[in-house]
């Protein structure tokens, strides 16, 4: 990717993790964890769990009518269980061997890059398997330009969903985005009204039974507002914030306090546990949510998501 | 004297019995200053809180307890109108195609497998079939008094009988229709006994098989009605135009009761929104007053986006002058036709944006309140939906008269759906199917077309007569339809069983009409030479998170001027707010979750309204499409 920094980016090979460091970030990629472990800015911790690749949805009243949810259930199973199966990582675009101990011995206390990409493969539990990329690459402003890429693989049920899904420690209190008002879908977002918007707390939509919810398609940018986070000597509780912007195409994405398998279990949203976590996804591919009927007519065919071709999508956390 | 009889429940020739005619649904005052204010005096509510014997089936009910030396000590109190099940006397459940009885009592329609199947005792001996015995006592006021007093029930579900200080007066089925009865040779001075037998079900439970919560009881206002000497018992307004579109072609039918024969001037006249007179006349009282095609040039349109409407006065005096009545209605001048395949309103392709809706309140169930409605419009007109289907029943009164206010075309309903006994497991099945083309069905649904029709005939805003809603096609529904055809000239007739059994398909709906037909199919049928435009008298089945691919049905909109729109499934869920046995916070249940089986469960939730009146993410998607074809 293009860098626009000048400031450069300060690399700590550890021997579980690559630090990457600025002026008010710090980012830990974990080996063992198989993807992002840590993303501060100004202090603030902004993962409870890494990252992974997203593929269900929590069953629609639609999806259960027409059977989609049992067509595709393998999908959840590997929502739930991915297995992390290489990691690479490059500095200024030249591959390194992966710098693990031994190999980063040979490092010091003062290594710097304009940009370093370190790249995740995830293994699907699908009969047959496929897998997905995760790329992040830090600039020196603390920028990261996510890119994520599934390969589509002859066999496989059609996807409820396909994205990328941040765990954060606390619930937001509110997110601010550009884009289109209400909740939208592929097949239902005409109506949806192009502006800036603001979601204070993390509203559940609800649905007699609690279901897929809070998609907002065609973003610009969004930006998630906490006020708390897990650190026991931190006891402000003013406003700090994160923003996702599009790199080249608008995206979709949910802020909501669930993961689509709590919502998935409950048959009403009084048994949804206390929101204590923000579920925070970017989505490179959403399923519409069809209406035909709800006992059988699937969602029209052009809203589907073929399991059977790629698909990616990439954008940018914004630095600092 | 009649005698009431148990096995009324169990026969479907038995429906109405000592029921007044159903009559056209104005109001009529004393005074204008009555009328100024709204206020009849010529009605008392019964509404309030009654005394209550809830009973679990017919022969554990307090037989006897409508006469006035019964002792009632043992009776609780309900409200009314209140359903039976929400004031906690009676279990919730939810259900949607099959009956409430699934899997717990075998039943099949009297008469449905043969003319010796009388199905007797299956209702007066259920033993699901609880009992509410209502009583109360009542002194009429002073402006009721030496008058002929009627009196209204809106809505009671399922079977009634009722008493008046002791004595039988009559017995209604049909739940969401006026049911009207004379008290006046029963009434006494002072204090009046009124007690009234509710039976959650009857044959009725046949042919009221709708998707919903199944309620029982009083759920509708109660009200006494005293009538003046010359009363003014029905009316017939007709607000056409001539063929140019813009002369108001105004005709009018008054029915007067006449006690004794009174005399005295009937005054008739229209004035327009601003109070300007467009006409006066006045006429001898007489048995039935007439005024035919008398034309108004220019006048004033009612459609959607313009509701016009004019306001008629009828005033009632004695021989010597005074004012003993007065009726107000408003109407419009709108003409609906039929006009090379293509339904027109004053000559303009009909787009309809619609919804189907249920009467719901989460607190209350189908008992609604009159701010329920009107949020209900704003919801409509905020949304662009210039449409609505009473599915399946017909609506509380005042429904009627919001809509003609707020321009909202009305598919007016029937209180009709037998699905259960025809549609089973999804399969087309009517080995069993009332009322089909039997006979001994015939009156009871032809009685429900008749009361619809007699009741909601003046309001501007209903284009279409609706004969029910999946109840599958035989003869009787062909009396339905025969029926509007014969009343009414001005409106046009649907039904959505038409589709069902082709045969039929001539005889019961002036319009194709089909549900959830995915917009592939329903291009199909308007590329093959069709013989009807085509509504949707249900599609867009917005249960959960649903609503999408709503641009499909919007192109065929554009492209085919024969497809007419339709009615999105549906405004409102139907749940029940109440307590979590677990956090005592509030929250919304649905089919199944009060024990209930067998059952639908969320089925019940398929509006763009959530159950509490908060819109569902969905809704300005509908705005976005219905807002295209503003008409």
């Amino acid at each position: 990717m293009a860098n626009t920094s000048t400031k450069q980016v300060q690399i700590i090979y550890g021997d579980a993790t690559l630090g990457l460091r600025g002026e008010g970030f710090g980012y830990i990629f974990s080996y063992e964890r198989g993807g992002m472990e840590s993303l501060v800015q100004h202090g603030k911790e902004w993962l409870y769990r890494t990252p992974k690749p997203t593929f269900w949805r929590a069953t629609t009243d639609n999806d259960r009518g027409n059977g989609f949810s049992v067509k595709s259930a393998m999908w959840l199973g590997t929502d739930l269980f991915l297995k992390c199966t290489a990691v690479a990582v490059a500095v200024n675009d030249q591959p390194i061997e992966l710098p693990i101990s031994p190999a980063n011995n040979q490092y010091s206390d003062h290594e710097f890059a304009d940009h370093v990409t370190i790249t995740f493969t995830y293994e699907t539990l699908t009969v047959p398997a496929t897998t997905v990329t995760v790329a992040y690459t830090v600039n020196g402003s603390g920028e990261i330009n996510v890119s994520v890429d599934y390969h589509g693989k002859a066999g496989l049920p059609q996807l409820p969903a396909f994205g990328l899904r941040f765990m954060m420690p606390t619930p937001a209190v509110r997110f601010n985005y550009d884009g289109l008002s209400g909740e939208t879908y592929p097949d239902r977002m005409a109506g949806g009204v192009d502006g800036s918007y603001t979601v204070d707390g993390l509203p559940v939509t609800k649905y007699l039974v609690p279901q897929e919810c809070g998609m907002h398609m065609q973003t610009k940018q969004v930006t998630v507002v906490r006020n708390r986070t897990l650190d026991n000597t931190d006891h402000a509780n003013h406003d700090f914030n994160l923003t996702f912007k599009q790199d080249g195409q608008p995206f979709a994405f949910s802020c909501l306090p669930y993961t689509a398998e709590e919502l998935e279990n409950a048959t009403h949203i009084e048994e949804l546990p206390a929101p204590r976590r923000t579920v925070f996804t970017i989505f490179g591919a959403v399923r519409g949510v069809g209406g035909i009927d709800s006992w059988g007519a699937d969602v029209e065919e052009q809203y589907h998501i073929s399991a059977e071709t790629d698909h990616s999508f990439s954008f940018t956390i914004q630095g600092v | 004297m009649m005698k009431p009889e148990l096995s009324w429940l169990d026969d479907p020739q038995t429906f109405r019995v000592n029921q007044l005619p159903a009559h056209s649904d104005h109001r009529f005052y004393q005074s204008e200053a009555d009328l100024a204010t709204g206020q009849s005096r010529f009605t008392q509510s019964l509404d309030g809180t009654w005394q209550f014997k809830f009973a679990k089936q017919p022969s554990e009910r307090p037989i006897g307890f409508y006469a006035p030396d019964y002792d009632r000590s043992g009776f609780d109190t309900i409200t009314v109108p209140e359903h039976i099940e929400i004031a906690g006397y009676g279990r919730l459940k939810y259900i949607n195609t099959t009956y409430p009885w699934e899997g717990k009592i075998y039943r099949r329609p009297a008469y449905a497998l043969g003319k010796d199947q009388k199905g007797e005792g299956m209702f007066s001996d259920g033993e699901d079939n609880y009992v509410g015995a209502y009583l109360r006592t009542f002194t009429l006021n002073s402006e009721l008094q030496n008058k002929r007093v009627v009196i209204q029930f809106d809505g009671v579900e399922q079977a009634m009988y009722l008493w008046l200080n002791g004595q039988f007066v009559g017995y209604a089925e049909d739940s969401f229709s006026q049911s009207e009865f004379d008290l006046t040779p029963y009434l006494k001075d002072g204090e009046n006994l009124i007690a009234v037998e509710v039976f959650k079900r009857s044959t009725a439970a046949f042919i009221e098989d709708q998707d919903m919560f199944r309620f029982s009881g009083i759920f509708r206002s109660v009200r006494l009605v005293g009538e003046p000497k010359s009363h003014v018992q029905d009316m017939r307004i007709i607000g056409n135009l001539a063929d140019n579109m813009t002369t108001g072609d105004f005709s009018l039918k008054l029915k007067l009761n006449r006690q004794a024969n009174a005399k005295g001037n009937v005054k008739i006249g229209i004035t327009d929104a601003d109070g300007e007179s467009l006409f006066n006349t006045t006429q001898a009282v007489n048995d039935d007053i007439e005024i035919n095609h008398q034309m108004f040039p220019n006048v004033h349109l009612w459609q959607h986006t313009d509701p016009y409407l004019y306001q008629l006065k009828v005033t009632v005096q004695d021989e010597q002058g005074k004012v003993i009545e007065i009726v107000p209605y408003k109407f419009g001048f709108r003409r609906v036709e039929m006009k090379n395949k293509i339904m027109l309103l004053n000559g303009k392709r009909i787009i309809l944006n619609g919804v189907n809706r249920h009467e719901w309140d989460a607190k209350s169930g189908r008992v609604i309140s009159l701010d329920d409605m009107k949020q209900d419009i704003k919801t409509f007109k905020e949304n662009h939906i210039n449409a609505v289907r009473t599915c399946h029943y017909p609506d509380r009164i005042e429904w009627y008269y919001l809509c003609d206010q707020a321009g909202i075309y009305m598919m007016a309903e029937n209180n009709l759906e037998s699905h259960g006994t025809w549609q089973k497991m999804g399969a087309v099945e009517p080995s069993y199917n009332v009322p089909g083309s039997l006979p001994e069905w015939r009156e009871a649904v032809v009685d429900r077309a008749r009361s619809n029709y007699e009741v909601f005939k003046n309001h501007t805003a209903i284009l279409f007569w609706s004969l029910g809603n999946e109840s599958y096609a035989g003869d009787d529904i062909a009396a339905m339809n025969a029926f509007y055809k014969e009343h009414d000239d001005t409106r046009l007739v649907h039904y959505e069983g038409v589709c069902r059994n082709r045969a039929y398909e001539d005889q019961i709906s002036d319009m194709e009409s089909m549900m959830y037909d995915p917009p592939k199919e329903i291009e199909k049928y308007l590329t093959n030479d069709p013989k009807k435009p085509f509504v949707d008298c249900e599609f867009m089945h917005d249960m959960g998170n649903s609503l999408g691919g709503m641009s499909s049905y919007n192109d065929l909109i554009d492209k085919y001027p024969m497809y007419q729109g339709g009615f999105i499934w549906d405004f409102i869920d139907q749940a029940i707010e109440t307590k979590d046995e677990v956090t005592g916070q509030t929250v919304l249940r649905y089919g199944g979750d009060f024990d209930d089986r067998h059952s639908d469960y969320e089925f019940s939730g398929d509006g763009l309204m959530f159950a509490d009146r908060t819109p569902k993410p969905a809704l300005q998607e509908v705005k976005y499409y219905y807002g295209k074809h503003i008409n």
